[in-house]
């Protein structure tokens, strides 16, 4: 892979921001830093993603960790327009609004973003069921992403298959050194905006690659310190699937108050509510009114969710709902698509209201099947 | 551009009929023909107030209409009960799968259906006549909470019952002066030597609790697991397998059924509920 070097940040990005709409990590919140001792809660400070402000009045900012916000946001809004009609209805088969998606690039993605989007990619994706909007977001989407370093309290990738620092699925990555940065070139539209912007560019010196493997190697370590107790002596799926009827999932859910947050938050949660509505006569330049069928993000936390009009749910109960979430995470997903649902980014770990932490409920199972082991 | 999945197509409302105080059947004219398979189901919208999944009652033969019988059961079924002659409706679909119908080809097909489960029954049964020598024979048992709760009435009780090759019983749960027949739920008119168990598949269809009871009962009569066809009714959404509504286990319904044998989803919890 090419890797070239910036000693800066803000003309790379202003170069970007001149070719496209550019979404930078921005810290806010109150309390202790994002990813320090004590994240914990919402009131935390936090990053998300702002559009790039190209006045120089906003510092630059280079994000540690994840951004509270998942790159689902950007691909999968949580509510759109999925279908108008009916008279005039478009034309058959013509997507409502895919095709004024123009390219944007977002800054300060991060490994677990990156995996959250295979795992997306192979739902929205999947040969015969398209989904038009998500590819049309995801085919205009610029991933420049970057290291972490100082890990959060709630990071727990380096478990699930992760790293502090992503090898593939981007167009650049940008790893932060002592005199500047590295970047490192993922894809061939990485490689065009290197090559149309090759003044921004040097060679990137020997010290400063051998300098980012060492950050990248001590980043890792430092995960493996923070999750030294998360250990399982089965692969997560057979834990899974071996305590199924096991009573953590209702003792665990005793403290949840519904919010839905983990699912809001998770990058790789998908589900979805497709509801109908009236809408004013706003569109295509008609006076008629128009009805319009909505796309929003929907939580498999939430009572009704399964529930079908004649009141049949099979998950009425809290437990079961959670056991749902975790399975489909680690079991059902994997079954079908060949990738795990949790990457590991701790995101739900976070914004939990109820205190539930999917590290203690995967720890607690794998205790529980140790002991019924021991026991057989 | 790739097709918009979510955007269903207009269709005319052509016919209604009353089939019971709380059925009606909606006999719809797509714009562009929707060509299904027995057993695949719809989602059908009320512009501008919402969507829901129907199995067509109809023979997948004319793809021209399609009927579709609706109980009213919550929200979006009470105002499509409201729907007059001549008003639009979208359709998206059809999806997931439909009856194996091949895999019936020299067997008893043993149909079970309760309720407004007779509607994909309807579709699978007109399939099944249409054709009917390449079946052993086909063996129904309808059941319903009243005699006037029956859909399909005329057809019921009048040319269904002299088809060559058909053996068919009804049984209401509850009876009024009229009724002679039989006074139980449908398991009470299920008997052992209804068919060969050697060689027959069934097919089941009703509200959950008569799919939970009659599948017992069909498991103690000898039927193999894998040769019992249920066809699972959970709260679809989108119909391709994303939404996740539809989900039991690791399958959706939408797109892994309605379908299944019981072999496969017999493992998962609180599938009858």
């Amino acid at each position: 892979m090419e890797t070239v070097f910036i000693s800066d940040l803000k003309p790379f990005l202003d170069a970007v921001a001149g070719q496209m709409d550019l979404y930078v990590p921005k810290k806010t919140g109150q309390g202790s830093p994002a990813g320090g001792q004590g994240s914990h809660g919402a009131g935390s400070q936090h990053y998300v993603f702002v559009r790039y402000d190209q006045s120089g009045q906003a510092p630059v900012e280079f994000n540690n960790i994840r951004a509270c916000m998942p790159v689902k946001e950007f691909l999968f809004p949580l509510r759109e327009l999925a279908a108008v009609f009916p008279e005039p209805w478009p034309p058959a088969g013509e997507p409502v609004e895919p095709k004024q998606i123009k390219p944007y690039a977002v800054f300060g993605l991060k490994d677990c973003d990156l995996r959250s989007l295979e795992c997306l990619d192979k739902v929205f994706l999947e040969a015969d069921f398209e989904d038009p909007f998500y590819i049309a977001r995801r085919e205009k989407m610029f991933i420049i992403s970057s290291d972490c370093f100082e890990p959060g309290e709630s990071c727990f990738c380096n478990t699930m298959e992760g790293k502090p620092y992503p090898d593939h699925g981007f167009d650049l990555n940008i790893s932060q050194v002592s005199d500047g940065f590295v970047v490192e070139v993922g894809s061939q539209k990485g490689k065009e905006f290197v090559d149309g912007n090759c003044e921004l560019f040097t060679e990137p010196g020997d010290d400063a690659v051998a300098e980012r493997d060492r950050i990248r190697a001590e980043t890792m370590e430092q995960l493996q310190r923070n999750n030294a107790e998360l250990k399982f002596d089965t692969p997560i799926r057979d834990i899974m699937n071996e305590t199924f009827d096991s009573d953590v999932y209702d003792n665990e859910a005793k403290t949840c108050v519904e919010c839905q947050a983990c699912t809001r938050v998770c990058p790789t949660c998908h589900c979805f509510y497709l509801y109908d509505t009236k809408q004013g006569p706003r569109f295509a330049g008609t006076k008629q009114d128009y009805f319009a069928k909505m796309k929003m993000w929907d939580s498999c936390m939430r009572l009704a969710y399964a529930q079908v009009a004649g009141g049949a749910n099979p998950r009425k109960i809290l437990g079961d709902r959670l056991r749902h979430r975790l399975m489909h995470k680690f079991v059902y997903f994997l079954d079908r698509y060949g990738l795990q649902m949790c990457i590991g980014c701790g995101r739900c770990v976070d914004a939990e209201a109820g205190d539930i932490d999917i590290r203690a409920v995967l720890k607690k199972l794998n205790e529980e099947l140790k002991s019924t082991k021991v026991a057989r | 551009m790739k097709p918009n999945l979510y955007q269903p197509i207009s269709s005319n409302i052509v016919d209604i009929i009353d089939e019971s105080p709380t059925i009606k059947s909606f006999v719809v004219v797509p714009e562009q023909p929707i060509k299904f398979e027995t057993g695949q189901f719809v989602e059908l919208t009320l512009p501008g107030e919402g969507e829901a999944p129907f199995t067509p009652s109809s023979s997948p033969k004319d793809a021209k209409k399609m009927e579709i019988s609706i109980m009213k059961a919550g929200r979006v079924t009470a105002l499509l009960h409201q729907c007059k002659k001549g008003q639009k409706l979208g359709i998206r679909g059809p999806y997931g799968n439909g009856y194996p119908i091949e895999d019936f080809v020299g067997k008893e097909v043993y149909i079970v259906g309760g309720g407004v489960g007779l509607a994909p029954i309807r579709s699978l049964f007109l399939t099944l006549v249409d054709r009917i020598k390449d079946f052993k024979s086909v063996v129904c048992r309808y059941g319903a909470r009243t005699p006037e709760d029956f859909i399909y009435k005329k057809a019921l009780f009048g040319p269904w019952q002299k088809i060559s090759r058909v053996d068919m019983r009804l049984t209401v749960d509850e009876a009024n002066g009229h009724w002679k027949g039989n006074v139980g739920v449908v398991t009470t008119i299920l008997a052992p030597d209804d068919v060969d168990v050697k060689n027959a598949v069934a097919v089941v269809c009703g509200p959950p609790v008569m799919m939970k009871f009659t599948t017992l009962k069909l498991l103690e009569f000898g039927f193999a697991a894998k040769d019992i066809y249920l066809s699972m009714e959970k709260n679809m959404s989108c119909g391709f397998g994303k939404c996740g509504h539809c989900m039991i286990g690791k399958f959706y319904v939408c797109k892994d059924g309605p379908v299944f044998t019981y072999e496969r989803i017999k493992g998962y919890p609180k599938i009858w509920d």
